[in-house]
């Protein structure tokens, strides 16, 4: 446990930081080919639109929500949410460690690659599927790039803040520069035989795209996970605020620099797509991941200059790919390691111990389950695929489980208003006056921020989002249920029962856990330890305490919260206080007939 | 030799020079063959300029059969009522094993429970029963059928029943299953023979085709011996003139044929003796083409003014040819009367010269068959009419004459097997004249069998043997009371009736092409006598095996508008041009646009649809290279779409009996995959930089913005309303 609170050093840290966790691999494949298939400069038009509806609302509140509560993922929702809702802050770092989990392995296919280009193996006359092939289906290869992945994270995070900071200002300075050398190079390709196709594409908006709900919905979804909005990573990073930091300006500045970026990526990968590929949306739109380990190769092997400059075209791109990686890999371990050190474990032991979990719980996504693509010949992890189908969506909870703090809190202070007016009975007009802007006025507009907030966001939090989130969420299920073969078989890894008892399952577990471990802890009395005592009964529940990293000086009052009257909530050097005063303090009881606190 | 070779025919010569010629040249030919095989050899080196004596026997080259035998044996002058007889008694004499003669039934108790004896069988007026043989070895043993009179019943061989000479008239339907009847005899139990002494065995059968080309290699001049303007087609010498004597054998072992080449004896000597005399100008049988080509007398001898029901007494007996006589192919039972194709019923005791006369079908039935005091009431179509249970019993007419009691009985009571149903599974009748092959139904227009596209794949392999045109028996006109309609209708016999030639009266000169050219089709019917159906079944599966769709690669994507897909068909595949039936089966398979992020491709499953095939009217070429018709099907496919077109076809058939669906599990997978790019522009370079410049403007202006903004201590809180925060 560190004495005093842990801080990045300035604002340009901490959107290096922020930034660094937003932009990701899928700013670099996802986008390109959703520009591809859905209309080009069409796809655009909604991306755009949900950057202010869905990415920077999200990621204000997210700011204003750790800002506030000086905590972790669990945390934040135990004071915000109240204490029977630590559990919701548990999701939320499961969801992004359990992504991470497989993302470690993803981020290390993009190691392996980047080094495999600067070897040379990734020239012109290289089969890139044959490349692909056959690093996948070795797993010494693919588990010795995850684990290498995993190191460079841990490295990157083990000093906390300030390490974090400057890992990230350095890898994200290096990927502008490898982006834009990378852009510049497709530029040249591009315009070699006299167009820009690549770029007439992805700027050219085909109206009837426009009329097409898919479009939206995949510009939406864009949003929702290329900014990371809504995944708990912002509430972390802005842990280390400094007191009188802004939320608001970064929080725009981060999800513009994630798109700005996104356009470089997309820019680059369609014009060099186009310039060498006979037919460049099939190679844009139609696959996977996959297809940028097996197209980008060759295309990149195409750029002019010759031998040397392709080698560097392709190095560039693999490295700007796996610094994009590793930046949102430090994020996730970060947003787990985070909660650990709230509840006073010291942070290298937490360090390690979720590195360690990332890299075992990641071999299975790395080694098993290697499946052939029968139509393609091209191998793909389909462990890997399961995961991600499974967590990918859990994300939207994460981000559902914000806006029910908002609410919340939103409904409370309408309750207090009334309370200390002598007003009974629902008024809307009283809500939206006195309720419902709380929110936005006690965390948002506190006088810190560069950007003051209007009612706009409100009516984003209050009415878009929950519309936008029934949105996705359906479309998700329909989609699965219009294209997956039996989806309701429990078997199908690919189907709807598998998620929802996966989901199920994580949610039992975590409601389950929070009053045992998340708000309180099991003391043994018995002879039997942990968790054999759960069945005997012999045990007390303690209340756990958690820590909460406050800059010196700052005034981050949490006492109008629906956890914020709990004693255990501490700052970081806090004495804890004595167990046996507090209402918290439970007596034994079984798990079956122990109600949720 | 000069006859032989004069003209562009081959004109046999008549008279008693030939005939004598003829009678020598087997064992002329004896004597030279050594030297005939060897410039055919060579002739053959060079195909240009050559006649048929260089490349063939001189007895094939002169049109000649190898049974030796007189002008009749030898196809050059007409048998007639009595020559034909005694050559039956004298093919069966000399092959006893596998051919027995017979002249009418000797009867018995009939399958209709009436009593019949040979008198019953025979012509009203000549008193001949029809003469008819039996062919299949080991005709004297087997099971006997004392009603019939044939031994040679053997359950597990199919029969078939090839019936001559309905029509008295038409000459040409009883010398043709008299070149059969001759065909088998000699062939028989013989193998490997060299027909036309080309050196080679066997290498030109019955399709219609000059399958080793050796007409074709004549001089132009020869290439059309029949005279029927086209080369090396049906019936000219080198085509279909080497058989396979095995297949023969194979048959008459395996089949019971049922051979009746004159089935109106009583027609067929009138016509020959008193109507040419009375009405030709005297003709005879040598005659009677140059004078009554296309006249002569049609039914049988009834007489309907004294026979029968008729109360009042013909004093003469003579045949009055202005009202007697019954048209024996009117007088079936299936679907008996007029009005379709047939006159009837005549009033008792009347007579009429009307136009339809000839067409007379017989008179109306005066016998309550089933005994139950009702008369006529369930016609012979299959359907219990009165609905009491039994089908067909109490029938309005037919079956009233000799000749056709004779085929009724010869049917019903042919059931080697006793499972209560015929033994002919195929029937052939022939006829004159139109060059036709016919199938049922002739009782109604604008109608189809239930086996309809079956009976049209039989027909046009008959109609390739011979180059008839196949149809449906009504098309050509409505007849009731057919062979037929009775044969298919009531037994489910696949039957069919050859109109032979152009005349009733052929130039005799031309009997012997004519039936060469009908020879195949005997053998045909009794070949598929084991099991019509299921031989079409299979035929049109091979047939169906000759087509192809467009392969991927064949397929050539337009730079706009829909793709077109072709499938090359056989023209004589009866494909259904209804759309439900035959058409193109695609969709067009996109990637999934929620796609997941780490497995292969996921692909839109979209549900098939179907386009129509509409016939280009260009050829191709089938499988096994022959002709083959393009059809082409439009497939609209965006051209802004990108992803993979699906397709195959589906052919169904006219009775939509199949759907056969290509690509075939051959072609390898029930559907090709087109990968379809992008054909559409990519858009404007104008619009597009303003797009770009909107939405740089937005993402990269605003982020340049707000960190000028951020890093700027003296800028003014962002939309900070009047009197806001602080």
């Amino acid at each position: 446990m560190s004495s005093s609170s842990d801080q990045f050093s300035g604002r340009l840290g901490l959107i290096f930081a922020t930034i660094g966790a937003a932009i990701g691999t899928g700013n670099i494949w996802r986008f390109p080919r959703m520009v591809g298939a859905n209309g080009g400069g069409s796809f655009l038009v909604p991306w755009v639109i949900f950057l202010f509806l869905w990415s920077i609302p999200l990621v204000i509140a997210e700011f204003a929500l750790g800002k506030r509560s000086r905590t972790g993922t669990v945390g934040t929702f135990r004071i915000f949410n109240g204490p029977k809702f630590a559990w919701m802050g548990l999701w939320t770092a499961w969801i992004s460690t359990a992504i991470g989990f497989y993302y470690a392995v993803v981020t290390g296919w993009c190691i392996n690659y980047f080094q495999t280009a600067v070897r040379g193996g990734l020239g012109s006359d290289v089969d890139t599927t044959e490349v692909w092939n056959t690093f996948l289906q070795d797993p010494s290869q693919v588990i010795l790039f995850q684990t290498l992945a995993v190191l460079i994270t841990m490295a990157a995070i083990w000093k906390g803040a300030k390490a974090i900071e400057k890992v990230n200002v350095i890898l994200m300075v290096s990927l502008f520069i490898l982006l834009f050398s990378a852009l510049f190079l497709a530029f040249i390709m591009d315009l070699n035989d006299g167009t820009l196709d690549g770029f007439v594409y992805m700027f050219s908006i085909q109206p009837e795209y426009l009329l097409e709900p898919e479009t939206w919905i995949n510009g939406l979804s864009q949003s929702a996970w290329s900014c990371s909005a809504g995944m708990g990573m912002a509430i972390t990073y802005s842990v280390y605020m400094r007191k009188d930091e802004d939320t608001t300006l970064n929080a725009a500045t981060m999800c513009l620099a994630n798109n700005s970026i996104s356009i470089i990526a997309g820019l680059t990968v369609m014009m060099a797509v186009f310039s060498v590929v006979d037919d460049p949306l099939s190679a844009v739109s139609g696959g996977s991941s996959a297809i940028t380990f097996l197209v980008l190769p060759e295309v990149f092997a195409q750029a002019p200059g010759g031998p040397a400059l392709q080698l560097a075209m392709v190095a560039m791109f693999f490295l700007a790919l796996s610094f994009a990686a590793l930046t949102s890999m430090i994020s996730t371990v970060e947003l787990c390691v985070r909660n650990f050190v709230d509840h006073g474990v010291n942070r290298e032991k937490a360090v390690g111990l979720t590195s360690i979990a990332i890299f075992l719980f990641g071999i299975p996504s790395a080694a098993t389950w290697i499946l052939v693509d029968e139509s393609t010949g091209v191998a793909f992890p389909q462990f890997l695929e399961v995961q991600d189908h499974i967590w990918g969506y859990g994300l939207m909870f994460s981000g559902l489980f914000i806006a029910y703090a908002i609410w919340k809190y939103g409904w409370s202070r309408y309750k207090v208003w009334q309370t200390e007016n002598g007003i009974e009975g629902f008024s809307m007009r009283d809500y939206l006056d006195h309720g419902v802007s709380s929110f936005r006025d006690d965390f948002i507009n506190t006088g810190d921020n560069d950007w003051w907030i209007g009612k706009w966001w409100d009516y984003i939090m209050y009415l878009g989002f929950p519309i936008m989130f029934v949105i996705l969420m359906g479309t998700f299920f329909v989609d699965m249920l219009v294209t997956v073969e039996d989806p309701w078989n429990p078997t199908n890894p690919k189907g709807i029962t598998i998620i929802l008892i996966f989901w199920g399952i994580t949610a039992f577990l975590f409601i389950s856990m929070n009053r045992l471990m998340l708000v309180n802890r099991v003391v043994p009395t018995g002879k039997s330890g942990f968790p054999m005592c759960l069945l005997s009964g012999e045990y007390v529940l303690e209340p756990r305490p958690l820590f909460r990293n406050v800059p010196e000086g700052a005034d981050v009052p949490i006492d109008t919260l629906p956890g914020g009257e709990d004693p255990f909530i501490l700052k970081v050097g806090d004495p804890i206080p004595e167990i046996e005063n507090q209402p918290f303090a439970v007596s034994g009881g079984s798990v079956m007939d122990a109600e949720i606190v | 030799m000069e006859a032989v070779n004069g003209g562009g025919r081959t004109k046999v010569a008549r008279g008693l020079r030939t005939r004598v010629t003829c009678l020598l040249l087997p064992f002329m030919l004896s004597v030279v063959a050594p030297a005939a095989i060897a410039p055919a050899a060579i002739a053959q080196e060079t195909p240009s300029g050559i006649e048929p004596t260089d490349i063939w026997s001189e007895e094939y080259a002169s049109g000649m059969f190898p049974w030796g035998g007189n002008a009749q044996i030898q196809f050059q002058e007409y048998h007639d009522y009595e020559s034909t007889k005694a050559r039956m008694q004298y093919l069966a004499d000399t092959n006893p094993d596998i051919i027995s003669f017979h002249e009418g039934l000797f009867g018995g108790l009939n399958d209709r429970g009436q009593e019949t004896s040979l008198d019953d069988y025979k012509g009203w007026f000549y008193n001949n029963p029809s003469p008819w043989v039996k062919i299949t070895a080991g005709v004297e043993n087997g099971d006997y059928n004392p009603f019939n009179g044939d031994a040679g019943n053997y359950p597990d061989r199919p029969d078939v029943m090839l019936v001559g000479n309905h029509h008295a008239r038409e000459w040409m339907s009883y010398e043709v299953p008299m070149l059969f009847l001759e065909t088998v005899a000699y062939y028989y139990g013989q193998a490997g023979l060299d027909n036309d002494g080309d050196g080679l065995i066997d290498e030109d059968s019955w399709n219609g085709i000059d399958d080793d080309g050796d007409c074709l290699s004549l001089n132009a001049s020869f290439q059309d011996s029949n005279g029927d303007g086209v080369s090396c087609g049906p019936g000219d010498l080198g085509v279909d003139e080497d058989f396979s004597e095995q297949y023969i054998t194979d048959l008459v072992d395996t089949r019971e044929i049922y051979l009746i080449p004159i089935l109106n004896t009583d027609g067929l000597i009138y016509d020959q003796t008193e109507w040419l005399a009375n009405n030709c100008n005297g003709a005879t049988t040598a005659n009677a083409y140059e004078e009554c080509p296309r006249s002569g007398w049609r039914k049988n001898l009834r007489d309907n003014t004294v026979t029968g029901v008729t109360p009042i007494p013909d004093l003469d007996e003579a045949v009055d040819e202005g009202c007697d006589g019954v048209d024996l192919n009117r007088n079936y039972q299936f679907e008996w009367g007029a009005p379709l194709g047939a006159t009837g019923p005549l009033i008792p005791g009347a007579c009429y010269a009307g136009v339809n006369n000839d067409v007379y079908n017989g008179p109306v039935d005066t016998v309550d068959q089933d005994g139950d005091l009702r008369l006529n009431e369930d016609h012979v179509d299959g359907k219990d009419d009165d609905a009491d249970g039994l089908v067909d019993e109490d029938w309005l007419g037919g079956n009233s004459e000799p000749e056709t009691k004779f085929i009724q009985d010869m049917t019903e009571m042919n059931d080697d097997n006793n499972d209560g149903a015929s033994d002919f599974k195929a029937t052939l009748t022939w006829h004159s004249f139109s060059e036709l092959v016919l199938y049922p139904w002739g009782h109604c227009t604008d109608c189809e069998s239930p086996d309809h596209e079956f009976l049209v794949y039989h027909g046009d392999q008959m109609a390739q043997m011979t180059l008839y045109e196949n149809l449906q028996s009504s098309d050509l006109y409505p007849t009731s009371g057919d062979f037929c309609d009775w044969h298919y209708g009531v037994h489910n016999s696949y039957c069919y009736t050859m109109e032979i030639g152009n005349n009733f009266h052929e130039n005799p000169d031309d009997i012997s092409q004519i039936a060469v050219r009908n020879l195949g089709v005997p053998f045909y019917m009794v070949e598929i006598a084991d099991d019509p159906r299921f031989r079409a079944v299979h035929g049109l599966e091979n047939m169906s095996a000759r087509h192809w769709i467009q392969t991927p690669s064949e397929v050539s994507i337009p730079e706009k508008g829909d793709i077109q897909i072709d499938l090359c068909l056989d023209p004589y595949f009866p494909f259904s041009t209804q759309e439900d039936r035959s058409y193109l089966s695609w969709r067009f398979v996109e990637p999934n646009r929620l796609q997941n992020d780490y497995g292969p491709t996921e692909w839109r499953e979209v549900p098939w649809e179907k386009a129509p095939f509409a016939a280009s009217g260009d050829d191709c070429e089938l499988k096994d290279g022959t002709n083959g018709t393009v059809l082409t099907s439009a497939v609209p496919i965006p051209d802004t779409s990108v992803g993979k077109l699906q397709y195959r076809a589906q052919l169904g058939t006219t009775n939509g009996a199949f759907p056969f669906t290509y690509p075939t599990i051959e072609d390898g997978g029930n559907y090709y995959e087109l990968t379809m790019p992008y054909r559409a522009g990519f858009g404007s370079a104008v619009l597009a930089v303003l797009m770009f410049i909107f939405i740089a403007g937005v993402v990269w202006g605003g982020l340049a913005f707000l960190l000028r903004t951020m890093f700027d201590d003296d800028a003014p809180v962002l939309s900070l309303p009047p009197g806001g925060h602080e």
